[in-house]
Parts: structure tokens; sequence; C-alpha cells
């Protein structure tokens, strides 16, 4: 009989399991595609150990889901009140159904992802376009829609979509209140497996600990548990991802260690600045300046095709991008001159906008970039079960996550070749240029 | 409306509501949020989803996010429930740069905290969500059949509290119709 489990190894996760009908999922175009689409884009000029594929980092976010499917699924730690809520739960092939839907999905939640998964989707994409609709096309394509139909049971095509992208990015979709928790469980802005792989992923390959946290702890003590009472008799609110108190030490510490690894790694200024000239570079190389967006061109793309392009253009002038090519591959990037200071913001919220003007007036718009990066992802808070049974708000339970900085970044860049006397005429000059246009009413 | 114009307004809401009893935590401002857009047309732009507690905006929360982030609003933790958004003194300065819009919007902004101001997280799930099936069904289709669609959406609500939320939005567009509180 041949063999029904496969196995691969992984250095976050030691073995990842997989049917043979996954590994035909694994085996098809678009995902193995990710296996030339770096993790981290060009991270591996800063950190050179950070060269890992979107490849292994979707593997390992589908073993990270199962497992926390199976804790969240074991009858033993769910509540009556829960199974009452999500009838779900109470059937065994709908648990099992959703337990391979949950997997697939968590496989291919990425397989959307630009060359060298580029985050100027904006600029690159025409409007109304990002990765996860990219994702979306390939997981309806019918390569992919005839994996779908062959597995036992078939999958709707639909579920997967929605838990893959989560409602914020289906949102011409119905969620009910169990797809909302699995997509949660896959993209969850708290403590979902895409978050617990690449904190623990990157951290692994870029060689720096920030990342690392005790994941086991944690998937063991999630929960679906009722949403916190706001007034006393209220009824519990709708059920969501949470944990048991024992696990919020370690929910705290993946909170922590993304805020570490954003201010470490994903935030570094020059990795940062080397996105920038990427993206300058991909305006001009690319026809018309954007990705394609259907199926195919989408699937003939991957930093391959874009690496060989660079490297050709860096050393050529005639071809496209040259300035740019030259600019990464030379290591002749843009250098920081300012970032976004609170005493700045004090005088002036818009105090960053106020710089980047004056010195983009001063040195011309082609030495001068601003890289943006606004909070995201919203409060850390989510259902805690205190050891009596009650339910509470994580951050009414934790001083740790209520004084988690946001991360946010508001910084601007300036050619090599000036900035010293840039920084010279800022520092002679910051204060009327922010208090100035400040006073003046913005 | 722009970033900054939008950000006094959402502050003088969160002010509003906490005098109005509110704990005013995220969930609070996201659905006073969603009814003065939708109710009111007030040009907030953003997107809302049916998600947590009903009607949710992940730009708005990202919005708040940033407000957070540049000193508008303060994190207040408080026992049992989750925390508090709490308008800031800087806050208040932008509300004053922005006078204009916050006037223009004031009785809308009053008319919301005055009626949310006192509903918890399950209430306010209840009407938002009640809301929100009444703007996707048409308000022409009878209560007990839009009741029966929220109970569908939101299966921890029994079919009485959905038809008390139904009615209760009723109620509250036709006080808004002849009120003509905008």
């Amino acid at each position: 009989m041949p063999k029904q489990t496969h196995e691969i190894r992984d250095p976050i996760h030691v073995f990842i399991r997989l049917t043979s009908e996954e590994r035909k999922v694994v085996n098809s175009r678009p995902f193995q595609r990710l296996r030339h689409i770096h993790q981290l884009a060009l991270t591996y000029l800063v950190y050179p150990g950070a060269t890992h594929r979107r490849f292994e980092h979707s593997l390992g976010v589908m073993e990270l889901a199962a497992r926390i499917y199976d804790v969240v699924t074991n009858p033993e730690v769910v509540s009556d009140e829960i199974k009452s809520l999500l009838p779900e739960l109470n059937d065994r092939d709908t648990v099992r159904y959703w337990c391979r839907v949950l997997r697939v999905a968590a496989l291919c939640h990425d397989v959307g992802h630009l060359p060298f998964s580029h985050a100027a989707e904006k600029e690159l994409l025409p409007d109304g376009w990002d990765h996860e609709r990219l994702s979306r096309i390939l997981i309806e394509s019918p390569e992919m829609a005839a994996l779908w139909n062959h597995m036992t049971p078939p999958l709707r095509v639909d579920d997967i979509v929605k838990l893959a992208l989560g409602p914020k990015k289906a949102r011409d979709l119905k969620f009910s209140v169990w797809e909302t928790i699995l997509s949660e469980v896959i993209v969850g802005d708290a403590v979902g497996a895409d978050r617990i792989d690449y904190l623990l992923r990157d951290s692994h390959h870029a060689g720096v600990a920030y990342g690392r946290f005790d994941h086991y702890r944690l998937v063991d003590t999630l929960r679906i548990l009722p949403s916190r009472r706001t007034s006393k008799g209220e009824q519990p609110a709708e059920p969501a991802l949470g944990v048991e108190e024992g696990g919020i030490q370690s929910a705290e510490a993946l909170l922590l260690a993304r805020y570490l690894m954003y201010s470490q790694v994903y935030m570094h200024p020059i990795r940062r600045i080397y996105d920038i000239h990427l993206k300058d570079f991909l305006l001009e190389w690319l026809e018309g300046g954007r990705f394609p967006t259907d199926a195919l061109g989408h699937l003939e793309l991957t930093d391959n095709e874009v690496t060989s392009a660079m490297y050709s253009a860096a050393f050529d002038p005639r071809r496209p991008g040259h300035v740019h090519a030259k600019r990464l591959m030379c290591r002749e990037h843009f250098k920081l001159l300012y970032q976004r200071h609170p005493d700045d913001l004090s005088k002036n919220l818009e105090a960053v906008d106020r710089v980047y003007e004056a010195i983009n007036g001063r040195y011309g718009a082609e030495n001068v970039r601003r890289d943006q990066y606004p909070p995201k992802g919203g409060l850390a808070d989510f259902p805690v079960r205190v050891k009596d049974g009650r339910i509470a708000s994580a951050m009414s339970m934790s001083e740790t996550l209520r004084r988690l900085p946001p991360v946010v970044l508001d910084s601007v860049y300036i050619n090599p070749g000036l900035v010293d006397e840039a920084k010279q005429w800022l520092d002679a000059n910051r204060d009327m240029i922010i208090t100035r246009k400040a006073e003046e009413g913005v | 409306m722009k970033r900054l114009e939008r950000a006094a307004l959402l502050s003088s809401l969160g002010r509003e509501l906490i005098d109005k009893g509110s704990w005013c935590g995220e969930t609070h401002l996201q659905k006073a949020v969603y009814l003065l857009q939708e109710v009111f047309t007030v040009p907030t732009a953003f997107d809302f989803v049916l998600y947590k507690f009903g009607p949710f905006s992940f730009e708005l929360r990202d919005e708040l996010g940033s407000m957070l982030a540049d000193g508008l609003l303060e994190l207040v933790p408080e026992q049992p429930y989750g925390p508090r958004l709490i308008p800031t003194e800087r806050s208040g300065q932008l509300e004053k740069q922005f006078s204009k819009a916050v006037s223009e919007f004031y009785g809308p902004v009053s008319f919301c905290a005055q009626r949310l101001g006192s509903l918890g997280v399950a209430e306010l799930e209840k009407l938002a969500t009640a809301l929100y099936v009444t703007k996707e069904c048409g308000k022409d289709l009878k209560a007990k059949q839009r009741a029966k669609r929220l109970s569908e959406l939101k299966p921890h609500i029994d079919s009485k509290d959905a038809l008390d939320a139904i009615v209760e939005v009723d109620k509250l567009l036709k006080e808004v119709e002849t009120k003509s509180v905008a």
C-alpha cells in the first residue's frame, strides 16, 4: 500500500507531515513558485542568513494551524457554552472537513505574493489589487480547483478562500462566527499561525534571538472562548480565539517578540531603503510599471527573474532601472536623514511631512525618499479564561500588553553624496521648518 | 476628509461617548462610527465588514492605532473589562484646530453618543448588526425576517434579542428622520 503520510524536515517544527492529497497541492505550480520568493525580500543584504523562502514558511503555517486546530477543537477543553454556540464542534465529520480546509488554506495563504514579497503593492499593482487578491485568483484557478475537487471529501473553494484571506481581505464573502475564528487561527493579528511561524522562522534565519518565544505553551493554551462581558448581567458576546490564564505569558512573549523583530529586523533602516530602491527599479523595469495580475503572468515572475534583470541593469546604463539597480547591487543606497521623533510630533503632528517637503524642495525629489509604516493590527486584546472560569480581557490582565509600544515608522532618506550637508542644514533649520508650519495651521 | 480632520472628529466622538457614560473601548468607537457613517452619512469613509461584534472596520482599527501612536488617544486599563481609549489634551488641541469639521458634525456625534453611551459590547453588537442587516435587506423587509437573518449571522443572539434589536433600529432610524438630527 502506498504511503499516505509524508514528512518534510524543517528547522523550526522538526517534522512537517502532510497527506498525499496535500502533497499534490505542494507540488502544484503556484506552491512551487514560493521556493523562489524570499520571505524577507532583500533583508539578506543586511542579515546574510535571511535567505529563506515563502515555501517553507507556508508549510510551517500549515503545521502550526493544524496543531492549534487540534487543541481548540479537543472536546475536553471546549466548554458546553461554546459547544452550544458553535454547532460545527459537535459533529466529527464537520470537524474533520474544516481541518482539511484549514490546512490547505494555511498552505495557500501566501501564494499570491509578488517577487521579493514586495510590500509596495499599491504602487506595483493596479488599483484595487493586493497579494491576497492574487492568492484568491490562484486558489480559484482551474489547476487548484481540480485538486480541491479530488479531495475526500471535496473542499469548497470559498471555504478555502475565507480561511486563507480572512474577513479583512475577502470582504465580499460572508463569514460565520466559526469561519471567522478559523481564519484567525491562520491570519489572526494576535496569535495566528502565520505570525507565530514568521517570527520563529525569521528570527532563526536572520540570526537574531528576539523572535523566539515558548510557542508550544502558547499553542497548548489556546481556546475558543466567549468574549468578555462589559457590564453586570450582560450576556457574553460572540466567541473568539483566546487563551487560558496559564498561557498569557507566552502570548506576551509572542507580542514582545513581534515588537522586537519589527524594531531590529523588519524596520532596519537599510533593509527598508533597499525595499524602496527595489520598488524604484521595478517601476522602471516592469511593463507599464505594474506586475501582471493574471494567473499565468503572476506565476512566471519570481525573485530569480527580477534578480537577474537587476544584475544586468546595474552594470549597463542602457537598461531600464539602471540607477536603482546599481544602488542595490553596488551598495550605494540612500542614507537615513530624519525619522519621526516624539519632540517634533509634540510641536506638530505633521512634522515628518514638513521635513520631507523642505528636504525635497532643497535637494530635489530624485535625491530624497520617504518611508512610512503606520501602526497596523490594532490592540492586542483577546479573551482570557482566568482560573476561576471567568472571562477577562487580555489587556486588563497584562501590564506588558498594555505597555507595548506601537510599531510605527516615518523616515526621510537622502542620496549618500548629500547626507553630510543635508544633516547640517536640517540641524540648523529643523525647529523652524516644523514650528513655522504648525503656527500657520495645517 | 483629511486624516487629522478625521482624527479630530473621532476624538470629539470619544469625548462625547465618555460624557454620556460610555466605557469608550475600541468596540464602542467602532459601533458609534458605524452609526455615524451609515445613518448620518458623515464622510469618515471607513469600510465596514461583518466581523468582531458586528460591523467592524479594519481601517478604523488602524486609525485608532495611529491616534494612540500620535498621543491623541491614551490607553487606560480598568478592571475588569478591556482598555478604554481616552482622548488626550493633545487631541483637544487638534479638535480646536479642526473646529469647523467638529462643529459641523456635532449633532450626529452627540446623537450617537447619547444613544450608545450606556450600552455594553453585547448590546452594541446586537444594535449595530441589526442596522447592518437592515441596510443589507432594506427596511421594508419585515422585522421578523430581518431578525431571522440577524440570528443566522450571529447565532449567539437569540431570536427574541434579535427582534428587539431590529425594532430598536427601526425606532432609531425613524427618530433620525423626524428630528432631522443631521
